[in-house]
């Protein structure tokens, strides 16, 4: 079975910040020593640093090789407006996923993410995103504080549209050193209207609000989610839950496998997270072959190729009004 | 006849999972399957190994891959092996110094 992991990271402190990554095992430790578990955020960054020295992602390509994964979207997220740790600018981390591109051919795609606060600079460094370094999408973070229907982020958009690459949006929590105020699924709602040839990707749509993205999946054309993170349900949930339900609601054409690769790295390798979604008997036995298919490579293939059927390109480029 | 170190680990397992888990434990037993650790747990697991053995595995310069834990087997090995080297460690220190 082929399977395209849509939503991965370098792992790499010069792409995740320090802050982001102590905030988020602060969290881990609150939870740990609550129970009497003699745990501290410097134990817990000894453990997870070992886990983010992949620069080149020699180790994520092993990872896939041995999962049966054939193609990860690596995602260039830009932290460095809102997390003023970060040691590399948006460029030079753009170039090091290009680096990546070339040392690992035909292994993955990269959407690099701009904050748009970063002005005409930061545009014109994506579209040079686009038209030279290779990459095939676009990274939203809102949680560094704006909304994916932020006015500025329109001309980022309207590339996307022009070059036909989907736009891929973190929703829901995340690391404690950002916000979770504009991580709600429906904040996207405007931009996907306005730009209905844009394909918009919700991350973590099968945990972080999992009914507001199945009902902006089932109503929006081109809306879909990703159910990375999925990892994280397995503290709390049966572990089938959190895919289960997702693949239950008749939307599995817009459902696309990803494991946010290297966020649980302490928690399990590719292979079993692979394991954990596809064995059999698990949260996808309920599903058809094809349907099966298109969550594991077909709807990521789909966005990855010009993102609509052929048939539809002239009608919707005559429709195209969101000024 | 004091307890082995075999017999320590797996009583750590056995504390580390949830009341209604099995309570038969062998080398055999899955650890996710069998007694239902998750992740976290794993983890928490960790930090009382170092605990019940005073071991400090960032000084001892260890890289625990808790997502490589299945079996109580597994974690008994492990467990093993970081005493052995600690152990080692402490030779070589004892070495140094004397």
């Amino acid at each position: 079975m082929t399977i395209v992991d849509a939503h991965c990271h370098i792992a790499s402190l010069d792409f995740i910040p320090r802050s982001f990554i102590e905030a988020s095992l602060a969290n881990m430790a609150v939870l740990l020593s609550a129970r009497g578990v003699p745990a501290t955020p410097a134990k817990l960054w000894s453990m997870y640093e070992p886990k983010m020295q992949d620069a080149n992602c020699d180790e994520l390509v092993a990872e896939m090789a041995a999962a049966g994964i054939s193609r990860a979207v690596l995602l260039a997220a830009d932290f460095s407006y809102a997390l003023k740790d970060c040691t590399l600018t948006v460029e030079e981390s753009f170039e090091r996923h290009r680096d990546v591109l070339r040392r690992h051919p035909g292994r993955f795609e990269v959407f690099g993410g701009v904050d748009p606060r970063w002005g005409a600079d930061g545009l014109a460094l994506f579209e040079r995103s686009l038209t030279e370094f290779g990459f095939r999408g676009f990274k939203v973070y809102p949680p560094c504080g704006f909304s994916p229907s932020a006015r500025e982020l329109f001309p980022y958009y309207e590339l996307c549209a022009q070059h036909r690459v989907p736009v891929l949006l973190h929703v829901g929590p995340t690391s404690p050193a950002l916000s979770f105020e504009t991580t709600n699924p429906f904040l996207v709602d405007e931009a996907a209207r306005l730009f209905p040839t844009v394909n918009f990707i919700l991350a973590h749509g099968a945990v972080n609000f999992p009914a507001e993205c199945a009902m902006m999946c089932r109503f929006r054309p081109n809306v879909y989610l990703d159910i990375s993170a999925f990892q994280t349900a397995l503290a709390w949930d049966p572990p089938d839950a959190a895919v289960r339900g997702i693949v239950s609601q008749g939307i599995n054409h817009k459902i696309l496998f990803g494991t946010d690769w290297p966020v649980f790295r302490m928690q399990g390798r590719q292979t079993d997270f692979v394991e954990a979604v596809f064995r059999a008997g698990g949260p996808l036995a309920g599903i058809g072959e094809t349907d099966r298919a298109l969550v594991a490579h077909g709807n990521a293939e789909r966005l990855l190729g010009s993102g609509l059927p052929a048939a539809w390109k002239d009608d919707v480029d005559a429709q195209l009004q969101y000024r | 006849m004091p307890p082995t170190i075999d017999d320590r680990i797996i009583a750590l397992v056995a504390g580390a999972a949830p009341a209604g888990a099995r309570r038969t434990i062998t080398r055999e037993t899955h650890l996710k399957r069998d007694l239902g650790l998750d992740s976290i747990a794993l983890l928490a697991l960790v930090f009382r190994f170092e605990q019940e053995f005073g071991i400090d595995l960032r000084a001892l310069g260890a890289d625990v891959d808790v997502g490589r834990l299945r079996t109580v087997g597994d974690v008994i090995d492990a467990g093993a092996a970081l005493i052995g080297r600690a152990g080692a460690k402490q030779e070589g220190a004892m070495r140094v110094t004397s």
